[in-house]
């Protein structure tokens, strides 16, 4: 019997062991402890805590703004933290930790003049010298990440400066005072106002990372600065995060939700099923669920920057041919692909800078490009057999794919289009994520169903991919003298008309004459969210949720 | 006893009885016909009814996974864009998926790639674990020691990890899922033959044959098999729908077959997705293999007690 | 007895040794790096390259793997490259305990309830009792635990409004995953248990008590169920480790921040330190649970006796 009672003990032990182990995140705090006296400003009515709660699609990699790459970590950085300038809800870049900027005649040189009273949440002052400091960090190649070309491409020595040629002195970035900061470009690139959103432009202060230690940095909630609009109360990468209202943000007036929470809900059912539950305020649907919501006052979309194509390998039989090419690249019709397969939201691709990607003053890229191609199954059918004519005879063909829904649901559509429409059987390679870029670094493919998402808001980002030098297989080995040149100029045109045309230009060389990928869709997510939410900004690229501008009633 | 003696007073001829016991030229007489074991067992799984019952279904659910597919004029890879998510109907007897293809097909398409998977897996497991098995057990000594170290160490790798990196690494397909859950699965059964003829080994009637002279081949052939092959069926009786379960768990993590090619778990993998406002996509895929499950089961128990000398009343 | 367990664990550690380098190699297989493979594409090769040599990443793979093994035996499993800068160690004891409590909970769950399942037939044998169980038994390993999870979530969690839907915020939160996980348990239990009880009940033993005049229930108590007990001991081995090392469709669907799902998702990003972590960790607890398993067999069982290893 003692034995038997020891058991039990050890039982109960282990079992409250456990429990005291597994970390409850019991992120429901009370109204009591709301700290009060903080906020007496505010009316009467409104004194009940505004919460948010909201979900995140995968665990939370890194935090670490100079070395992360993901949309996750890029989303919960954005909202705890602030660059220069911000996007606004129409992705414009807005003046932020910047009151203004003066920029030179010849487009080259930018002078940010800091605005009074910007506090990290410690309290200290945010400095020009923390700029500075944060973009050395990301461009050094000791600390720096993945994303470090995303300022030694533009900031002028800052190459030299990543290889080690130069040192930090030869980079153009000069903090005047501690409000003044000037920064000198390469070449005119009228993004730039809106590079300095980006999470890795973010500033940084080198008091508090030496204090922290270079290794512990961003690993806890308490182990970053803050200079956003929220703080992170709590941080647990499986689990999520907890934001508050910065008490030291310098636009707090118009931050007008107290608490958010982002929590990880991996799987979309489980998201939909809390959402009904009340548990979360905003969520993403999978495409077979949109058509039973399509209706509900809730319902919405959104499209991102984000633009998924064909890319044929110009080095592979069949697809050297450019009759060939351009008749897989009419074969399909897209619109059934957004309507009734991916059903999300996402538009259907007739070029290749995706939608609402910024052009000319007030109009998009796509808009003044207009549609570059039209599916015609006659005339693909006369280009496949002109193709065939000179090459002999069609080879088996495979589609190569990554193995997530999209991809996998894309590259079905493509097979049953090819076959329908002009009669070609194709065969499906599903690789998994890696495995998809591996292959077609080698050049071990014929045709890929291939994505790209924008870094920024211009039609530069997507189109300088091809110009590669020798051609990458990712790009489909495509390589062509004059769309180089027409990239290469528009990088060095201070004119916006002239530059625009470049790269419209540029565009059409590809996929109008060259064939040289077929455009699909451009990314899109359908959404519930409940209606006392007001001004939910979502960007199309980088990072997704902006919540400084969000309004609860 | 007085009883009986009253009777003994009365009247009645030696004629009028007769014996009904055992007679003594009967006693030493076969009553029943000579049977072999595999024959006995069949006898004695005829009498579970759960068993046969499960047999029956399974052999109908095959042939319905051969035929079904021509039933109804569709194939499993016909896409058709107006149709798609359709409920279930007299044009499309279990709905539409998002493709617009037809579910009816490509459940039974599924059933039967499914259940070919399965028994691949099983028959190599077969021959892998049951050649191993012997030999281990035979030559015993050294080689056994070498080769139950191997098998130990085999065992100790997270098989989900081999799995996973398996599939990764090759090109995905029903071999390579196969080939990822023979590369352990075999172990189970390599222990329990070798268990069972290390166990039959040293049993008199093995010894009996052999100083009657039988030659190593006839000592394998019709002492040592007939004797293991009980739970050799009943390991893949079990073995079957083990295959059908990790395989449909490596579709729902999204490591499965390559489209427009379908399995039951593939068929999950997007009916889960769907299930909220489809929910027929789930019901009918996970039916069948729910079914299949119970199935083998209770066969794979029916055999177990008819192949156990034990249960014998 | 002492030197069994000594001669086994200089095997468990050469086993490791074996399982580390196998699994080094076929992960090194895998393709492309533990990094944004979709950005670093986006650079020039070289770039690419020097990029992954930061890392140490661009060595020869023989290398890479006397490296990891020199860490390795100093008790370094290092650090995460998809995690930047999170230890693997602190990484796994984070996440291990969502995974052990509803492991944990289900297999305590699952014995009891399969024990008295198995037991009750047994002891019913043939009765509606014993179909009962047979039914769940036969359901319970036929129902895949996912599609139980979804339905609990929805009907339980959404419609009832009984439990949390998902989240990991109070212990009500572990409850639904632990009987999502449970079944599977609690089948195999009873049917093992009414099995082994089944024939117990036919030993001599057991006859030879009833014919003393002992009452079926000190009968079933004393001798039936203590001895049909032991061969549970073998099948609750494996099936502790495989529960108490999480599920990753059970964690994703309930929102658990287990460590079921870390696995998963090690593998599929590349995760080389994470995924060698893992692989050690699930091996050294699968095979120490053996251990224990067999030494509580021995002590349970009287005629096993082991003297150390036979040769």
């Amino acid at each position: 019997m003692k034995k038997k009672l020891g058991l039990v003990s050890a039982i109960v032990l282990m079992l409250s062991l456990l429990l005291s182990a597994c970390g409850f995140s019991n992120s429901k705090t009370d109204e009591k402890e709301a700290p009060e006296g903080v906020e007496k400003t505010e009316s009467q009515e409104t004194k009940k805590e505004k919460v948010v709660n909201l979900s995140l699609a995968n665990d939370i990699p890194d935090l670490n703004q100079v070395l992360t790459t993901d949309g996750i970590s890029f989303t919960v950085l954005n909202n705890v933290m602030e660059g220069l300038y911000r996007l606004d809800e129409n992705n414009e870049p807005q003046p932020a930790m910047a009151e203004s900027v003066d920029i030179s005649e010849d487009k080259l040189t930018y002078t940010f003049h800091l605005r009074d009273g910007i506090k990290w949440s410690n309290g200290d002052p945010v400095t020009a010298e923390d700029f500075k400091y944060s973009w050395l960090r990301a461009m050094h190649a000791d600390t720096s990440g993945a994303y470090a070309d995303i300022l030694y491409n533009y900031i002028a020595g800052g190459e030299e400066f990543f290889e080690g040629e130069a040192d930090a002195s030869a980079v153009a970035i000069d903090a005047k005072d501690e409000k003044t900061l000037e920064v000198k470009i390469k070449s005119p690139s009228p993004f730039f106002l809106g590079l300095t959103a980006f999470a890795t432009y973010f500033p940084l202060n080198e008091k508090f990372i030496t204090e922290i230690g270079d290794d512990k940095f961003a690993l806890k909630a308490d182990a970053i600065l803050y200079n956003g609009p929220y703080v992170m109360t709590e941080y647990n990468q499986a689990q999520g995060v907890s934001l508050e209202k910065n008490p030291e943000y310098w636009d707090k007036e118009n931050v007008d939700v107290d608490k958010v929470s982002l929590k990880v809900i991996k799987e979309q059912s489980t998201a939909l099923n809390l959402y009904e539950a009340g548990e979360l305020d905003r969520v993403y649907l999978a495409s077979s669920d949109v058509d039973s919501y399509r209706d509900s006052a809730e319902f919405g979309t959104e499209t991102e920057f984000i633009s998924w194509f064909l890319q044929f390998n110009h080095n592979t039989a069949p697809f050297d041919n450019l009759n060939i090419r351009k008749a897989f690249q009419l074969a399909f019709d897209p619109q059934i692909l957004t309507k009734t397969i991916l059903n999300n939201g996402s538009e259907p691709a007739y070029g290749l800078v995706a939608a609402g990607v910024h052009g000319d003053d007030g109009k998009t890229f796509r808009e003044v490009n207009g549609d570059l191609i039209q599916p015609d199954y006659d005339k693909a059918k006369e280009f496949l057999a002109k193709g065939i004519a000179e090459i002999g005879k069609l080879p088996s063909i495979e589609i190569l794919t990554a193995d997530d829904t999209i991809a996998k649901d894309t590259a079905t559509f493509l097979q049953s289009e090819f076959k329908k429409n002009i009669g070609v059987d194709v065969q499906i390679s599903t690789k998994p994520y890696s495995g998809r870029l591996d292959a077609m670094r080698a050049s071990e493919f014929q045709m890929g169903i291939s994505k790209w998402g924008a870094d920024y808001n211009d039609a530069m980002d997507i189109l300088s991919l091809w110009i590669g030098d020798p051609p990458k297989g990712l790009r489909g080995n495509y390589s062509s003298e004059e769309y180089k040149q027409y990239i290469n100029d528009a990088g060095d045109e201070k004119d916006v008309a002239k530059r625009l045309q470049m790269l419209m230009d540029a565009e059409k060389l590809m996929i109008q004459e060259d064939g040289a990928l077929g455009p699909l869709y451009f990314e899109g997510k359908a959404f519930l969210q409940k209606s006392n939410l007001k001004n939910f900004v979502t960007h199309p690229y980088g990072a997704s949720i902006d919540l400084k501008f969000l309004t609860l009633e | 006893m007085s009883d009986s003696k009253k009777l003994e007073n009365d009247d009645f001829p030696d004629k009028l009885f007769q014996v009904v016991g055992r007679k003594q030229s009967e006693s030493e007489l076969i009553s029943r016909p000579s049977i072999s074991a595999l024959k006995d067992s069949w006898i004695r799984l005829r009498k579970n009814k759960a068993a046969i019952l499960s047999l029956v279904i399974l052999v109908l659910i095959m042939l319905i996974a051969i035929i079904a597919p021509f039933l109804s004029g569709y194939t499993y890879y016909d896409t058709d864009y107006d149709k798609t998510f359709q409920k279930p109907s007299a044009e499309h007897w279990l709905g539409t998926d998002k493709f617009g293809r037809d579910q009816w097909t490509r459940v039974w398409e599924g059933t039967r790639i499914s259940l070919f998977i399965a028994f691949l897996a099983a028959f190599l497991d077969l021959a892998i674990g049951v050649g191993y098995g012997s030999i281990s057990a035979l030559y015993g000594g050294k080689v056994d020691n070498i080769m139950q170290r191997f098998i130990e160490i085999l065992v100790g790798i997270p098989n989900l990890i081999v799995v996973i990196l398996l599939i990764m690494i090759m090109k995905p397909g029903i071999l390579t899922i196969t080939i990822a859950m023979v590369l352990t699965g075999w172990v189970t059964m390599a222990r329990l033959v070798r268990a069972q003829i290390f166990k039959y080994k040293n049993q008199e009637f093995i010894l009996a044959s052999k100083s009657l002279g039988a030659s190593n081949k006839r000592l394998i052939m019709s002492h040592m098999i007939p004797n293991t092959l009980g739970i050799i069926i009943i390991n893949m009786m079990f073995t079957i729908p083990a295959a059908i379960f990790t395989e449909a768990f490596l579709s729902f993590i999204g490591l499965g077959l390559q489209e427009p090619l379908a399995s039951l778990g593939v068929l999950i993998n997007d009916g889960f997705q769907a299930m909220r406002n489809h929910f027929y996509l789930l019901l009918y895929p996970a039916l069948i293999i729910i079914a299949l499950m119970v199935c083998f089961n209770s066969l794979a128990d029916g055999l177990r007690d008819a192949f156990d000398p034990r249960m014998r009343k | 007895m002492k030197k069994f367990v000594v001669v086994r664990l200089i095997n468990i550690v050469i086993t490791l040794f074996i399982i580390a380098t196998a699994t080094f190699f076929l992960m090194k297989m895998l393709p492309g790096s533990p990094f944004d493979e979709e950005k670093l594409s986006s650079l020039s090769d070289e770039a690419r390259l020097e990029f992954l040599a930061k890392y140490g990443l661009d060595q020869p793979v023989g290398v890479q793997y006397v490296k990891y093994m020199g860490n390795l035996a100093k008790g370094d499993l290092g650090i995460s490259y998809y995690f930047k800068g999170q230890e693997v160690t602190t990484l796994i004891t984070d996440r291990i305990g969502p995974s052990a409590l509803i492991g944990t909970q289900a297999v305590v769950l699952g014995l009891s309830i399969g024990l008295l399942l198995g037991i009750v037939a047994a002891f019913r044998h043939n009765s509606g009792w014993d179909y009962a169980t047979m039914i769940i038994a036969v359901l319970g390993v036929s129902i895949p635990n996912f599609v139980l999870a979804a339905l609990l979530q929805y009907y339980v969690g959404l419609k009832w409004g009984l439990l949390p839907v998902a989240f990991w915020d109070s212990y009500s939160s572990s409850i639904m995953p632990t009987l999502a996980l449970s079944l599977t348990v609690v089948a195999m239990v009873a049917r093992f248990m009414r099995n082994e009880m089944l024939e117990v009940l036919q030993q001599d033993y057991i006859i030879t008590a009833r014919s003393k005049g002992l009452g079926q229930l000190t009968v079933i108590i004393k001798h039936a169920i203590r001895n049909a007990l032991i061969p549970v001991v073998t099948i609750l081995g494996p099936i502790a480790v495989s529960l108490l090392t999480g599920s990753l469709v059970i964690e994703n669907i309930f929102g658990v921040p287990g460590i079921g799902s870390l696995f998963v998702d090690s593998i599929k990003v590349s995760d080389y330190t994470i995924i060698m972590g893992l692989t050690l960790f699930y091996s050294a607890f699968f095979i120490l649970t053996m251990l224990v398993v067999d030494l509580l067999y021995g002590i349970m069982d009287p005629r096993i006796r082991i003297n150390g290893v036979k040769e």
